[in-house]
Parts: structure tokens; sequence; C-alpha cells
């Protein structure tokens, strides 16, 4: 180490001046892009988000890979029959499957990815020294998430490869459903990451908050099941689960509630994360924050789930009636209230609520469904006097049947309302896009090329961080 | 400079800081001085807005310190960290200088003084502890606030490094920067301090000159002399 003595006249002179002169505080731009690219340098550094790139390659690959096998059989490879219809929907077929693999990503690879690079700095101490930047913590957490979310693309970068092997075999790609499912797995990692991030912030040690972020979403799927066999409540709330919200889009369906929940949980889990990665506050004021924003996102998500509005956006209109039929049913202006007496596990409950009412949401904003059932599986209440029945009110007039076929109820509500059912129309039937070709070179890309670019990658980068 | 009024800190029963009360005057080298388990480094962390206060507070210019006004005050470096262990040292310098728009035309001095070049390119969670330690105490100088907070700054250097890390201190602080350094060893302390605050089982002792803590300790009957270990035992 060199001397101080050695210090020249001027530097001592320019130091003295400058520790005696007022300091100005950092510039809040200049700082949050000097937090940008921490982050991304440790997300480079990161194992867990290599890992997990690694693993996006094969996961992609082995639902990619089968599903273009079962779509190539049911449009008559190898001699098998071919069908029609909904069943050669590419989004059905081939994109909901392909995307599944992010949903096990995201479940099982990302939480890690965020845990790492939330908790990291409380492990290493740099959260001790960055927390005396005058930065509002959420600053801190949203540069965090956009640099999650940002190795979140990279790593759909395996899905946009199958999309572009599937073009390569000459499939059909209809955008606005792919972009939706898409966009729902951007939603799910969002949700992901709040969580984490969360719960990174709320714990001491990074285990612990994995084993948080683990016990949510077995909490979610345990809500799911509860949801089939209880109904009610119970069932509303699993729609806004995140299994359940990556399914709708995974049928082509955007729901404005949805959306603006998922949203609602993934700022509100940023904020709950920002709120107790301030160790300077006390924790009883942190306390309070939690219970205030706590109250705040309940009440938020309440208002966002009577957003009415949605779109689908599936080249089969899977979601939807016919244009005819959203358009009689779009005369009725009185609200229409069913009464179906179906236990929550009867398959025809599922059914129609799949196929019918579903869809009648989205045309009849103030519908009313009520089930009733004395049990969940209805198996020991087919005897009774009304199980089976369901009751539709309109007007004043109520009328009964038992048919849970689209057609069914459709009949059954022009009739209360006095509408004439619309004639069978030339619609253009969705025929589907059969495509009878294997997937040729797939499992080199995905078991092969992609896992050694991303071992390379890891390998240079990291090097040169 | 600024003064700390009445800091108490408890962690659950146990009371880790009691009406911890100091100035801190500027341009000075102050020693916080106090055996293991003292309470400096929760008094450091309560000072620097790691931890939080259960009571008292930091006053500047006779009224209570914001958290912007800390902000802009005291940097706290901490001991036994290895922040962003895969980044390098450059890289931690540079990041700091643009994150909190450090002291740039302190850097190549600053690296100099510490002997730092050669360890530019070594991440930081490869370096030794006293590479670490120096490298941090690097950070620290270059950082804009007047104040600097560093716990157990010797810690982990060798005997020539302690004396040439605390010569750089002094010459700092000789141009105007105030420093106020957490320090187990009552030699080091003495090299380097002008003035001293004794802490021991979270309560401040004495607050002086070596001079003036000898004259407390002889006011209080003992017989200590000027030697600073025997009055920091007779005060504690």
């Amino acid at each position: 180490m060199r001397s101080p003595e050695t210090g020249t006249a001027e530097n001592a002179e320019s130091a003295e001046k400058a520790f005696l002169s007022a300091t100005a505080a950092p510039s809040a731009v200049e700082s949050f892009r000097w937090l940008l690219r921490k982050e991304c340098r440790e997300l480079l550094a990161s194992r867990a988000w290599w890992v997990l790139l690694l693993a996006m390659g094969p996961l992609v690959g082995v639902t990619f890979i089968s599903a273009v096998r079962t779509y190539a059989e049911a449009s008559g490879l190898n001699g098998t029959t071919a069908g029609v219809g909904e069943a050669f929907s590419p989004l059905i077929g081939i994109w909901a499957p392909t995307f599944s693999a992010c949903e096990v990503a995201a479940v099982f690879l990302l939480p890690f990815v965020a845990i790492r690079l939330v908790a990291g700095d409380r492990q290493s101490g740099a959260l001790k020294i960055e927390t005396q930047h005058p930065m509002p913590a959420f600053a801190r957490i949203a540069a965090k998430t956009q640099v999650l979310l940002a190795g979140w693309l990279v790593a759909l970068l395996a899905p946009a490869v199958a999309i572009l092997l599937w073009k390569t075999y000459g499939g059909s790609l209809y955008p606005p459903e792919v972009a939706t499912v898409a966009l729902g797995h951007l939603l799910n990692a969002g949700l992901t990451i709040a969580l984490a991030a969360a719960t990174a912030s709320l714990t001491e040690h990074p285990s612990t908050a994995a084993i948080l972020t683990l016990s949510v979403t077995v909490g979610t799927w345990i809500v799911n099941f509860i949801a089939a066999v209880q109904g009610g409540l119970w069932e509303r709330a699993a729609g806004y689960t995140p299994p359940a919200m990556v399914a709708a889009f995974q049928h082509g369906l955007i729901r404005l509630d949805v959306v603006l929940i998922a949203l609602v949980l993934v700022v509100s889990g940023l904020a709950l994360a920002s709120v107790w990665i301030r160790t300077g506050v006390a924790i009883r004021q942190r306390v309070r924050e939690t219970i205030a924003l706590t109250a705040i996102t309940a009440a938020a998500a309440i208002a966002c789930s009577f957003a009415t509005s949605s779109w689908d956006t599936s080249e089969n209109r899977t979601n939807s009636f016919s244009r005819a039929d959203e358009a009689a049913l779009a005369q009725i202006r009185a609200p229409l209230r069913i009464e179906a007496h179906l236990a929550p596990e009867d398959s025809r409950r599922a059914d129609l609520e799949r196929k019918t009412i579903a869809k009648l949401r989205r045309v009849m904003p103030a519908l009313q469904v009520q089930y009733v059932s004395a049990t969940s599986i209805g198996l020991f209440e087919q005897n009774t006097q009304h199980y089976g029945e369901i009751w539709y009110e309109l007007g004043g007039r109520r009328e009964m049947n038992r048919v849970t076929t689209v057609g069914g109820v459709l009949e059954t509500i022009y009739a209360l309302a006095g509408v004439t059912p619309p004639a069978e129309t030339d619609e253009a039937e969705f025929r589907g896009h059969p495509l009878a070709v294997p997937p040729t070179g797939a499992a080199l890309v995905f078991y092969g090329i992609w896992p050694a670019l991303v071992v390379a990658g890891a390998f240079l980068l990291r090097r040169q961080i | 400079m600024f003064q700390a009024r009445n800091l108490t800190k408890r962690y659950g029963r146990l009371t880790a800081l009691s009406d911890v009360s100091f100035s801190v005057r500027r341009g000075e080298v102050l020693g916080l001085i106090g055996p293991n388990g003292s309470g400096k480094t929760t008094l450091f962390e309560c000072v620097g807005g790691v931890l939080p206060l259960d009571a008292g507070s930091l006053m500047l210019d006779g009224r209570p310190m914001s958290d912007r006004e800390r902000a802009a005050t005291l940097f706290y470096l901490p001991d036994a960290i290895v922040p962003w262990p895969a980044q390098t040292v450059r890289w931690a310098i540079d990041f700091m200088l643009g994150f909190f728009r450090g002291r740039t035309y302190l850097h190549t001095e600053v690296v100099t003084r510490l002997g730092l070049e050669p360890l530019l390119d070594v991440t930081m969670g490869s370096l030794s502890k006293g590479q670490r330690k120096r490298a941090l105490l690097g950070l620290g100088l270059l950082m804009p606030q007047p104040v600097l907070l560093a716990d157990e700054p010797f810690e982990g250097l060798d005997l020539r490094q302690s004396r040439d890390v605390a010569q750089t201190l002094r010459s700092y602080a000789s141009f105007g920067r105030t420093m106020f350094l957490s320090i187990h060893q009552i030699g080091d302390a003495a090299r380097v301090c002008d003035r001293f605050v004794l802490l021991s089982g979270g309560r401040a002792r004495g607050e002086g000159t070596s001079g003036e803590l000898a004259a407390l300790a002889a006011a209080r009957g003992s017989v200590a002399g000027d030697d600073l270990e025997e009055v920091f035992l007779a005060l504690t």
C-alpha cells in the first residue's frame, strides 16, 4: 500500500474542498440504472437462472414433441383416421401442452431464481449497503422484478423455438391465440416472482423462503381441490388461482377480471417485499403496513372481480357461442337467473359450466348462477326429488329442464325471453388445421442444441462478469 | 457534526443499547471502543439506519435528523460482509460510485493507497479477509457522505496493513472527512482515534480524548494513568 505522504498537494486540496462541501444527492434515475445493471449481472452470475434455462429446452421439447406426434397421428399420420374440428386447433393440440412446460418451470424453478436474487443481498450483506441509498424500497424491488421478467422472457425463447419449428413443419399459426397463451404465462411468472420476492423479504433464510413459496403454491392447489368438492365461494376463488388463470389463457380467453386481479396480486406481492426489505424500519411499523396492504389488496381484488369484459382470441372461438347466438342473446335485457341442482363433482355440472355457462357469462354480464346440492359428488342425491333440475328465471317467468347441452340451454333461454332462435347460418365452422408430420429435428434442437448453447452461454458470460 | 441522544435498542428481553448518547465532531476520528458483545455493531447499525431504534434519536443542528439527511450525512460500512460475491472489485467500486454518486475523483488515489490494484479483477467472493476489508474500506472512502462509520476497520489486517490503513484514515480525516470507527482492539484505537466513546454492556461509559477519559477515571477514584487500556478497564 502506498503511504499517504506520497499524495500530491493538489489531491489533498481538492479532497479537502470536496469533503467540506455539501454533497449532492444521487440522481434517482442514474442510481436506478446502476441498480438494474447490478441486478442483470447478479442474474447472469446466478446458477439458478442458468439451470432454469437449461431445463427449459428439454421441458418444452418433451411436451412439444409429444403434442406434435399426437396431433400428427390424429391428423392421419401412420394410417390413422383423420378427424375434423376442435381437435385440430393448434391452440389446444400444440400450444397449450407446449407452454405447460412454462407452468412447471414457473412453479418449480423460477421461485428459486427470484429468491436467490432477492435474498442474496441479505445473505451477502449487500443489503446493508444498498439500503442506505435514499431510493424507495419499492424501486429496489422493481429493479429486481424487471430483471427477473427479462430473464423469464429469455427462458420463453424455448417455446419460441417450438413455434419456429412448427412453422417449418407447415403448421398453422394464429398469432392472437399464441400471444394470449404467452401473456398468461408472463402473468403467471409475474405472480411467482412477486410471491418469491415477498417470501424472500419476509424470511431470514432463502430455504425458508423457498418452503414458504412452495407452500403457497400447494395452497392454491388445495383451494382448487376444495372448490371441486365444495363449489360456491371456493369455486369463485379458485377461478383466480394461477393454475385456473393459466388454463383460461391456454384456451385463448383473456378475462379482464383475471388480468386485473393478477396485476393487483403482483403489485401487492412486490409492495409486501418492499415493506419487509426495509430492515431499518421497526417491525411493528412493518406489520401495520402489511395489514393495511392486505386490506387494500383484498378490496382491490374484490373490486376487480366485478369486471366482466373478456376477449376470446382463439381461432375456433372455443370460448364463445356462434355469432348469431351471441347477437340473439344480446337482445335479452332482463337479468337471467339459473339455479342448477347439480353437485360440484357431477360431470354434468362441469359440462354445463364449461361449455355453456362460461360462454353465457361473456355475453350476459347480469347472469346469476346458483348451484344447489346437499353433497359434493351427487351420487346419493340422484333419487331426491329435484336433483338434476335446472331452473331458468327471466323477466318473472320460470322454466325447468334437465338438459346441459349448449343447444338445450339456449333453446330454454330463447323461449323464456321470447326471442326467436337464430336460423342455422353458413357461418364458417372451424374445420381445424390437421398436420400429419412428425416432429423432425425437434429432439436434436431441444435435447442437444439448446442445452449446449445454454452451457456455452453460461461458461462465456459468467467468465466475463 | 451530529449527536446521538439516548439511543436504545432491544432484542426481545435483551437490551443491546441503553440510553447511549455521544456527539460526533467534523473532521475527527472518533473511536467506539468496547469488548465483544458490548453493542458496537448494533449501535452502528442503528446509527446507519440498517436497524430500527426502539428509542432515542440522531440530532443534526439541534433537531432530529430525517432519514434523507441521515442518508446524505452518514455511510455505514458493516463488518463481516461479502457483498456481490460474484462481481469483481473493479465493478463493485464502479457500482458504488455510480449508485451513490461517489467521489470519483478519489478513485485512483484510494485504490493506490489501499493497494487494491492487483485485486481489481478478482471477485469479491474470492478475496481473503484482509483483502476484502481493504476493498470495503476503499468503497467506504469513495462514498459521498461526510461521515464514514466503519465497523472493525482493522479486522483481518496484519500489523503493517493496520498501520497503513490507520494512516490513510487519518489522512482523509485531516481533509475534513469524519471517521467513526468501531474498534475492539484498544491498541488500534489509541493509534488512530482523536476521541473515544467507551461502550460496555450496551451503555456509554465515557466520551472524550484519552486525557479526558483518564481524568474521568481519576475522578471516579481510579489510578489508571494515561494508558487507554487501563482507563477503559477503570471506566467499564
